[in-house]
């Protein structure tokens, strides 16, 4: 049965023609675990399989996102773990490098539906160990720049040209810094847990760092900036304990500038921010350098130990192909680059949109490694104590590196 | 069997088991978790051998492991600092507060109980709030301190090292006084007023009726106070999740947030037991020190 058939059956719904189809076997149970909520795609697009009647009956549950790892893990080694689940991207390699998970890569290679090539290299890297696929992308999102123009007006500076490179990110954010009027230039996130490193790692890797070489000049000269940009007060120093989506609250109610975040903010900007914003890409350290981006949001995986391999993979060329949906009904982002997101109607939102989707092509996977949650930490800890003056950058880094070092043994 | 049985209904098969039952529900609810985390201390685990009980013995390795990171000693201080910070900071407000109620002006049984809001509310929600108060752009507590005039610049509560375990400390303390405050009123009713008044009689000022009758009268009260501050303060980990995540860069971690770190987000489980053991004499030796203090103690 090929899925396309599905996917006709399932937009002319033909109920007389599907029972049919249901009668001919007997059903198959597939259980899928994510943190999708009611209003996300997993239960929706279960729903709308499980309609088809291919024989195959699709049970859901939703889990927390605090839980999704311990959970499986709990699951999968009492054996009772479901066939598919959404794991958040960094953590993906823990469960293909021990086994956990399925190597889908035959099933992909036959596949009309999941196509390797359609992803965008940094999703389709999180899935990928050993040069084997344990996963398909699930969805994505990144982080960019987001600029308050009117601001920018106010203060002389051109509201199309947001800044390009580090340093005139720096120097814009120090135009637009005003104590009086409670504004700070620049609001981003340095938190001490995976949102600090999401932040942080692009820049390492913009300049020619990455996790495995953290200490490099490009990542010392990056958290340097960082430095610049908090021991100026160029941004809140409450960056070291703020969310993301805290961090940039404050650009919405116009007591920052400017503010690195991701397209998860832009229902809440549209609907709160009461000034002209723009999005730009992430500036580089200096021109024409290579471009890099946080990659976040999660992937689909089948356990192991699955009594149902096609058929379960059979769910998943199911969602695959209603990924022309993932932004349409639930606002978030695919993970294809074949797939061009629709005009909202929203211009500001249509606009930051296409800035967002272009930043996706420089996104960096954090990893893939097993280890990674004792990757990052050394990384959080390196950017707090540089940040907060208890180490230089140079020595923060080298110390990440070395608990780095020994992780990866 | 029949001897058994007839030993339950004539009393003394009864007695043990009475025994017997509460001990034995200690042991599986307790001593065995406890047992456990003991073993996964001396072993290597990670996610994939969480379920199974035979696992690579490591020895004191994970014990090593720990004192030679060099976070683990300002972590262990900033514990100390933290118990030592919150019991006090709760029992002084607590008896202060309960001595204040105890004086009975009208009102003041109703206005005692609006103090249990905090203790009632989630540690969580505690935390949120508090995270807003400290806040260093627009914290209220920055609002405060401005407008009278104590500071001239902003205390960044959070994010400056030399504060973010007191912004943690200060609202555990908002958090933990109407217990303490409930618990010292209780104690204080329960000394007799005939005591007061012979010592009024006697001369003695309000000063020296607080030092030799309420204080020694009440010493069960304060140890068990004292104890149970503890165990809350040890076991406080919504609060730093809600307010400083541990950071900036572990200034305001703590060994109960650490091992949660440790465990559910590094997956390093035996390190997340180890830090558990150590806690755990920690908690003995206190216990210890409760028992022998209130061993001889004074009953009215």
């Amino acid at each position: 049965m090929d899925i396309r058939r599905f996917a006709i059956l399932g937009t002319v719904a033909l109920g007389t023609s599907l029972a049919a189809f249901a009668a001919s076997a007997e059903d198959v149970t597939i259980s899928v675990w994510s943190l999708d909520r009611d209003i996300q795609p997993a239960p929706n697009l279960i729903n709308d399989f499980n309609k088809l009647n291919t024989g195959i009956k699709v049970e859901y549950r939703q889990i927390q996102f605090d839980d999704v790892v311990s959970e499986a893990m709990r699951a999968y080694s009492t054996g009772q773990a479901p066939d598919i689940i959404a794991v958040d991207n960094p953590e993906h390699a823990l469960f293909s490098s021990r086994g956990a998970f399925l190597d889908l890569t035959d099933m992909i290679a036959k596949s009309s539906v999941v196509k390797a090539e359609n992803y965008f290299p940094g999703p389709l890297a999180s899935v990928t160990w050993d040069g084997k696929y344990y996963g398909i992308p699930k969805a994505t999102n990144t982080i960019a720049l987001y600029y308050n123009k009117d601001m920018f007006k106010a203060k002389g500076l051109d509201p199309n040209k947001p800044p390009q490179t580090w340093d005139e990110l720096v120097e814009t954010a120090r135009k637009l810094t005003d104590p009086a009027a409670n504004v700070y230039g620049l609001t981003f996130s340095a938190k001490a847990n995976e949102e600090g490193t999401f932040q942080f790692l692009p820049w390492a890797q913009m300049a020619g760092g990455s996790y495995d070489a953290i200490n490099s000049d490009g990542a010392v000269k990056a958290l340097d900036v960082w430095k610049r940009i908090i021991d100026e007060k160029l941004a809140s120093p409450d960056t070291l304990t703020r969310s993301q989506w805290d961090s940039t609250g404050t650009f919405n109610s116009g007591n920052a500038a400017m503010a690195i975040s991701g397209p998860w903010e832009l229902d809440r900007m549209i609907e709160e921010a009461k000034f002209d914003w723009g999005v730009a890409l992430l500036p580089v350290p200096e021109p024409g350098a290579e471009r890099s981006s946080a990659m976040g949001d999660f992937n689909w995986a089948v356990f192991a130990n699955t009594e149902h391999p096609a058929e379960a993979f059979k769910v998943l060329e199911y969602f695959v192909s209603q990924d022309n949906r993932m932004f349409k009904d639930f606002g978030q982002l695919p993970a294809r680059s074949d797939i061009s997101i629709p005009e909202t109607g929203e211009p500001l939102k249509d606009a930051a949109l296409k800035v967002f989707v272009e930043q996706l092509k420089y996104a960096k996977p954090r990893g893939p490694h097993p280890a990674w949650p004792k990757i990052s930490k050394a990384i959080q800890d390196a950017i707090q104590a540089a940040l907060t003056g208890q180490m230089s950058s140079k020595e923060a880094l080298d110390q990440a590196a070395e608990k780095i070092k020994a992780v990866l043994g | 069997m029949k001897r058994i049985l007839s030993s339950v209904t004539d009393g003394k098969g009864f007695d043990i088991g009475l025994v017997v039952l509460p001990l034995g529900f200690l042991f599986v609810m307790s001593g065995l978790p406890l047992v456990y985390n003991v073993v996964m201390s001396f072993q290597e685990v990670d996610m994939f051998s969480l379920g199974s009980f035979a696992r690579p013995f490591v020895g004191f390795r994970n014990y090593i492991d720990l004192f030679s990171q060099p976070e683990t000693r300002p972590i262990l201080f900033n514990t100390a600092l933290f118990v030592v910070a919150s019991i006090g900071g709760q029992f002084a407000i607590g008896f202060g507060l309960a001595l204040f109620f105890w004086t009975n002006f009208p009102g003041a049984s109703w206005l005692r109980g609006l103090f249990l809001v905090s203790w009632v509310m989630p540690g969580l929600v505690v935390g949120a709030i508090w995270n807003w108060i400290l806040s260093g752009d627009f914290g209220v507590l920055n609002f405060l301190l401005r407008e009278t005039g104590v500071i001239d610049g902003n205390i960044f509560w959070r994010s400056d090292p030399n504060y973010s375990l007191w912004a943690v400390i200060i609202a555990n303390i908002w958090l933990g006084t109407s217990f303490n405050m409930i618990l010292l009123s209780v104690g204080l009713s329960g000394i007799s007023k005939d005591l007061y008044e012979a010592a009024e009689l006697d001369g003695a000022n309000a000063l020296q009726r607080f030092w030799t009758i309420t204080l020694p009268m009440m010493r069960s009260t304060i140890g068990a106070i004292i104890a149970l501050g503890l165990i809350f303060t040890l076991q406080q980990f919504d609060l730093f999740a809600a307010i400083t995540s541990g950071g900036p860069n572990n200034t305001s971690n703590v060994t109960q947030y650490w091992a949660w770190d440790l465990s559910f987000r590094q997956y390093d489980f035996a390190k997340g037991a180890t830090i558990s053991v150590i806690m755990i004499v920690f908690v003995m030796f206190a216990s210890v020190v409760y028992v022998r203090s209130t061993r001889h103690e004074v009953r009215g």
